[in-house]
């Protein structure tokens, strides 16, 4: 696993490992069939935060979040939230939680109001005044008497929010909640996962495999691949540890004999290519080669995408495994 | 307490908002209708007179409102327990299909009050619309052939009754709430395969087969050793209100045989709800 290259603690995570976690899973393990679906999965999700869990389709996302949500009984390990195991005290757990899947399902031939009413009910009796309010918040105070069947794709994710933060849950599970949204759909939702998470202090934990979504939402992530975490940390961690460099200059076999003899930093990768460390300033290794002869024609910074940061770690983990 | 209550009747506002409920209660009304126009014809109307006045009874006088309620209720015994099988195949299974018991299964309800509610309503749902049936025959049958003694004819169980208005509506009432009781064994068993992976229309289909082959066992003469254990056999227990003395003992027994197959019914179910993954 991934995450801390340096094996040192920083000072979020020192704040984290402090802050008391909204969601605990500890060592989960799950097969479908013989087919190992979750493999030995561990996380932490800090109160308070969007945190995304990457992965692409079937790398277990849903079924984590199907153990949290006691849909799903794990053949291993258990799930915490808010410090109570879902396994075994799940009506307490999953008492201030809300949920909604990719596409949320209402019944139809019911009005959204009507919808609120009854998943509602399965927690709590929420007062009609509670409910508009957060009718109200996500946009459908006009529309919410209509039946849902003739709603469209982002007001049924929005009605679908609504009914994950009623009563008054603390902790909203998002399993690709922007499917089927139009670009528009998708930034208004968007929005409102912020909004909802600055002004309540509402912690989501967004499932998607859709790494561009997940990167301007969450703070953090975890990356699943084949039932396995491969990565847990901050993006700035994801990035960090492969910023790259390449160097056209006139002669590369005496600038790369310059630059071995520079601490933290890895010479290869083909001609001209520098891998990063730590604290490392491109400017230092610049004037290294100034002051070595080396007449340097360009410097052009190699970071890699995300999508190919996230290819490569998934290509890895799945080598090895 | 007042929270079950609460999600009791959400269950029942989703089983009677359903486009399903109304195109269904219009059909039986129809049927009803069907069965008034075809006891118009003559032939029919003889059948029916002959009968009854071989007995030595004056025909007229029990060609009435109850009795037509009667023969209307039991013309629709078949179509009620496909009606009632689909309904029980659909409680489980058409949500998990539907998507919308994962959106339930978010919330801290339990999977076992959840199954309880579901089935609670179900059996509410049987018993409302055998009400349906029997109040709509009734209103149909006194509008066209008004108020009169009753005649009941069911030589199966030997029954062959006659009573005077009031007492053949006090009859015909409880026969109402016996015959939603037998009912129950449909809802149940289609509840149970409801409980289990498959399709809403598999759990409809296996709810009928088993029925119709109790009934096909029951009236095969080698099993007339064993025709106490078919199904069939104890829910036409409810044809006994209309003997002259009500055979109590014998009804509470087969009555005691149907509870007891539609709480196994109903354990069997939850045991594979409670241990089942639902996961898209």
């Amino acid at each position: 696993m991934r995450g801390d290259p340096t094996g040192k603690l920083r000072a979020d995570q020192l704040r984290n490992a402090s802050t008391p976690s909204m969601i605990e899973l500890r060592d989960l393990q799950k097969s479908f069939q013989g087919k190992l679906a979750l493999h030995g999965l561990s996380l932490r999700v800090p109160r308070g935060e969007i945190f995304g869990l990457l992965g692409h389709n079937g790398a277990g996302k849903s079924t984590t979040l199907g153990i949290m949500l006691g849909q799903v009984h794990p053949d291993e390990g258990e799930a915490l939230i808010d410090g109570i195991s879902v396994q075994k005290q799940r009506a307490q757990a999953l008492s201030r939680t809300g949920a909604i899947f990719e596409a949320p399902r209402f019944y139809d031939y019911l009005s959204g109001w009507r919808n609120l009413e009854i998943f509602t009910s399965y927690s709590e009796r929420v007062p009609a005044p509670k409910m508009a309010e957060v009718v109200d918040i996500v946009g459908l105070t006009d529309r919410i008497e209509d039946k849902v069947g003739v709603y469209s794709q982002g007001m049924r994710q929005r009605l679908g929010l609504a009914q994950a933060l009623l009563p008054a849950n603390e902790l909203v599970l998002l399993d690709e909640p922007t499917n089927g949204l139009d670009p528009e759909g998708i930034h208004e939702m968007r929005l409102l996962i912020q909004r909802l998470n600055r002004e309540r202090g509402i912690t989501v934990l967004f499932c998607s495999h859709l790494l561009a979504e997940v990167e301007q939402l969450c703070d953090r992530v975890a990356i699943l691949n084949q039932g396995r975490k491969v990565f847990d940390g901050r993006w700035s961690d994801l990035r960090g540890e492969k910023s790259r460099v390449r160097f056209e200059v006139d002669d590369w076999g005496k600038a790369s004999a310059l630059l071995a003899t520079v601490p933290h930093i890895t010479v290869g990768g083909g001609a001209g290519f520098v891998s990063l460390g730590e604290n490392v300033e491109v400017a230092d290794l610049v004037a290294r080669l100034v002051q070595g002869g080396v007449r340097i024609n360009a410097v052009e910074p190699q970071r890699r995408s995300l999508e190919e940061i996230y290819l490569s770690i998934t290509h890895d983990s799945a080598t090895v495994s | 307490m007042s929270l079950f209550f609460f999600q009791l009747r959400s269950e029942l506002i989703k089983l009677f908002a359903r486009k399903r409920t109304h195109i269904g209660f219009g059909a039986f009304f129809a049927v009803e209708l069907l069965v008034l126009a075809l006891f118009q014809i003559d032939k029919v109307q003889k059948a029916y007179r002959g009968l009854v006045e071989r007995a030595g009874f004056g025909s007229e006088h029990y060609f009435s409102g109850l009795t037509m309620g009667m023969i209307i209720v039991m013309s629709t015994g078949l179509l009620t327990m496909l009606f009632l099988a689909l309904v029980g195949g659909d409680v489980i299974a058409k949500e998990v299909e539907d998507g919308t018991l994962r959106m339930a299964l978010c919330r801290p309800i339990s999977r076992l009050r959840l199954l309880v509610i579901k089935y609670l309503a179900c059996v509410i749902y049987t018993f409302l619309l055998v009400l349906f049936i029997g109040c709509s025959a009734l209103a149909v049958g006194l509008m066209r052939h008004g108020t009169g003694g009753l005649f009941v004819y069911a030589p199966e169980q030997q029954v062959f009754a006659l009573f005077e208005w009031h007492d053949g509506l006090i009859r015909y009432s409880g026969a109402l709430l016996t015959y939603s009781l037998s009912f129950v064994s449909v809802t149940s068993l289609a509840f149970m395969l409801s409980c289990f992976n498959m399709k809403p229309s598999a759990a409809t289909i296996v709810t009928l087969t088993f029925f119709v082959i109790d009934f096909i066992f029951y009236h095969f003469p080698y099993f007339n050793g064993i025709k106490d254990w078919f199904v069939t056999k104890n829910m036409a227990t409810w044809v006994f209100t209309f003997q002259e003395k009500v055979p109590w003992q014998q009804m509470c027994e087969d009555y005691a045989y149907l509870f007891g197959l539609d709480a196994t019914l109903v354990v069997i179910g939850a045991a594979v709800f409670l241990s089942r993954d639902f996961k898209s």
